[in-house]
């Protein structure tokens, strides 16, 4: 066994010591070219996730080392211990993806993907390779907290399977809310859509003890277009430097630079996710080339990310309404410590929101309003390993204090993310933990289970409206 | 220079791969033609007076009329060249209706 140890030693450490985004450029492009990836498309795609890692590494560093005079200051003088920097989606996505474990997830996935449709156990071929990412995270998260790697493959798996099950279960409904026909081929297996079954509970209790609050619902649409740029990425950033800046007692020439700096970064953070995608781009087209074949021209449903709902207005409006109200939540919420920054506009929570209440604008906010506490929660939970992820990639300031951490406030998959804490922690031998890991993933199935029942229901209801319409 | 605004969710991933494959097959069809991809939330009335089409990934309510043409290009997203051609002849055909091609 120490020989396998030490042939792997000897073959993969030197690689490893080069540091993360050179070992990704090295990994990436072989892992591409064994998908059939033309050579120059492959390196191409290893050398952007290698920029990509380095510029958001860069940005890491000067947003943290900007606030955290101003967020000492402001522990100081409201006496509120919010000292996770919230850096958004962007980061933590990179970071992930700077793991070679992220792969080996994504290959896991791919191939319980195809045996899946082969079984007939799904209709949908999810190509949306880069939100792998999401489940990888927990995976990560897992073994953060002392699974090894088969424990972790095996949760990753079984979060994997219901995520696929969910895009069919709710393709009628995106048929719906896009007014499409039923031969739009367009779902998702996106992480966010986890949250359902929660929401489902609320939206039941809503059908049930207040349904006359839907007849307060607002033009979403008339609402976006009043807010206009005062909700864009920059603006956010300006009133978060403001935010902190007058809470921290800061000058008025600090304030300035704290709001400018938070304004670029949130806008720089976006710009390099779309480096990073477009470097996962070319193994992404090879896996969908190599499954396509695999499945010798079957038509079936295609797993997109998510924004194909995004023109939807309700999940702006909503986003938009929950950002102030995650603010007030973050100050007051027990065993909160993330301050809300990059993740403010929570567009990791208002999509699952719009398709189990079909658009209820009131609903969505009251039931988002309800749920933000899990977000907050998880990205407290997750922010230890996240910071020493970033650590190690060298993406964290040298100076900054200890105690100083990073995290995402919105980020996808809050249960996911406490079923990790909970295995991880059962996988080091704690009896309490084997005891709770044990009934968290029995409740987190059952009620999938009672969540997917709901949703066939409202399935055949679709089905049948169909069939009237096309007897008539 | 024929100008395409594409937006998804967070104006980085499936707007990019529309930006960059309608760049790449408009190019190859001899058009010359610069796509921006952006957030949905931030599509305002005054920013879609400077594009010549409007590709979403799917219907989209902006609040607003598009001052533009408008090409759902969702199947674009699904990564087979056959699904995507339609869309590809659709914004064709809007770069030839609008004088610029």
């Amino acid at each position: 066994m120490s020989g396998i140890i030490d042939f792997a030693n000897a073959i993969f450490k030197p690689l490893i010591d080069l540091g993360a985004a050179p070992m990704m450029l090295i990994v990436l492009t072989i892992i591409a070219l064994i998908f059939r990836v033309k050579f120059s498309k492959a390196l191409e795609g290893g050398i952007k996730l290698a920029i990509a890692l380095t510029a958001i590494s860069a940005v890491i560093g000067l947003l943290t080392t900007a606030f955290q005079d101003a967020l000492n200051a402001f522990v100081k003088s409201t006496g509120i211990q919010l000292s996770v920097t919230d850096l958004g989606w962007a980061p933590l996505a990179t970071i992930t993806w700077g793991s070679p474990y992220t792969l080996f997830f994504l290959l896991v996935m791919v191939i319980v993907n195809i045996v899946m449709i082969v079984m007939n156990k799904t209709n949908t071929l999810d190509v949306d390779i880069f939100d792998i990412w999401h489940l990888a995270f927990v995976g990560l998260l897992a073994m953060f907290f002392g699974a090894n790697l088969l424990i972790t493959t095996c949760l990753v798996i079984f979060i994997g399977v219901l995520k696929i099950i969910n895009s069919d279960l709710m393709k009628p409904t995106f048929n719906d809310l896009l007014h499409a026909p039923s031969s739009n081929p367009m779902t998702t297996t996106h992480m966010n859509y986890m949250m359902n079954p929660i929401i489902m509970v609320f939206d039941k209790i809503f059908d049930v003890i207040f349904p006359w609050l839907d007849k307060f619902d607002f033009d979403a649409a008339a609402l976006n277009k009043k807010i206009g740029f005062w909700g864009s990425k920059f603006a956010i950033g300006i009133y978060l430097g403001i935010f902190i800046g007058l809470l921290s007692h800061q000058g008025v020439k600090e304030i300035f630079t704290l709001s400018f700096t938070a304004a670029f970064c949130l806008e720089l953070f976006s710009l390099i996710g779309s480096w990073f995608i477009a470097a996962v781009e070319p193994l992404s087209q090879g896996i969908t080339d190599f499954a396509n074949k695999k499945l010798k021209g079957r038509t079936m449903n295609v797993g997109l990310d998510w924004p194909f709902v995004a023109g939807r207005a309700e999940i702006w409006a909503a986003a938009n309404v929950l950002a102030p109200i995650m603010l007030l939540e973050a100050l007051v919420l027990p065993g909160n410590k993330i301050l809300p920054l990059g993740g403010i506009i929570a567009m990791g929570v208002t999509p699952a929101l719009l398709v189990v209440t079909r658009g209820k604008i009131i609903r969505m906010i009251i039931i988002g309003a309800l749920e933000l506490p899990l977000f907050l929660w998880a990205g407290t939970l997750s922010a230890p390993m996240v910071t020493a992820t970033a650590k190690k990639l060298g993406a964290f300031p040298k100076g900054l204090a200890s105690g100083t951490m990073i995290s995402h406030s919105t980020m996808e998959g809050p249960i996911e993310k406490f079923l990790a804490y909970l295995v991880g922690n059962a996988s080091t031998g704690q009896i309490k933990f084997v005891l709770y890991a044990a009934l968290a993933l029995v409740a987190y199935l059952l009620l999938f289970m009672w969540y997917a029942k709901q949703m066939k229901k409202r399935n055949k209801i679709y089905a049948d409206e169909a069939a009237a319409k096309a007897a008539k | 220079m024929f100008k395409i605004l594409a937006a998804c969710g967070a104006g980085v991933n499936s707007s990019h791969q529309i930006k960059d494959a309608l760049e790449t097959e408009m190019s190859n069809r001899g058009y010359e033609v610069q796509a921006d991809a952006v957030m949905v939330k931030d599509i305002t009335e005054d920013m879609m007076k400077d594009y010549d089409l409007f590709t979403p990934i799917a219907a989209t309510d902006l609040g607003f009329t598009p001052s533009c043409p408008v090409v759902d290009a969702g199947p674009i997203l699904y990564r087979m060249p056959a699904m995507a051609a339609p869309v590809y002849d659709q914004v064709e055909q809007a770069i030839k209706d609008s004088g610029k091609a």
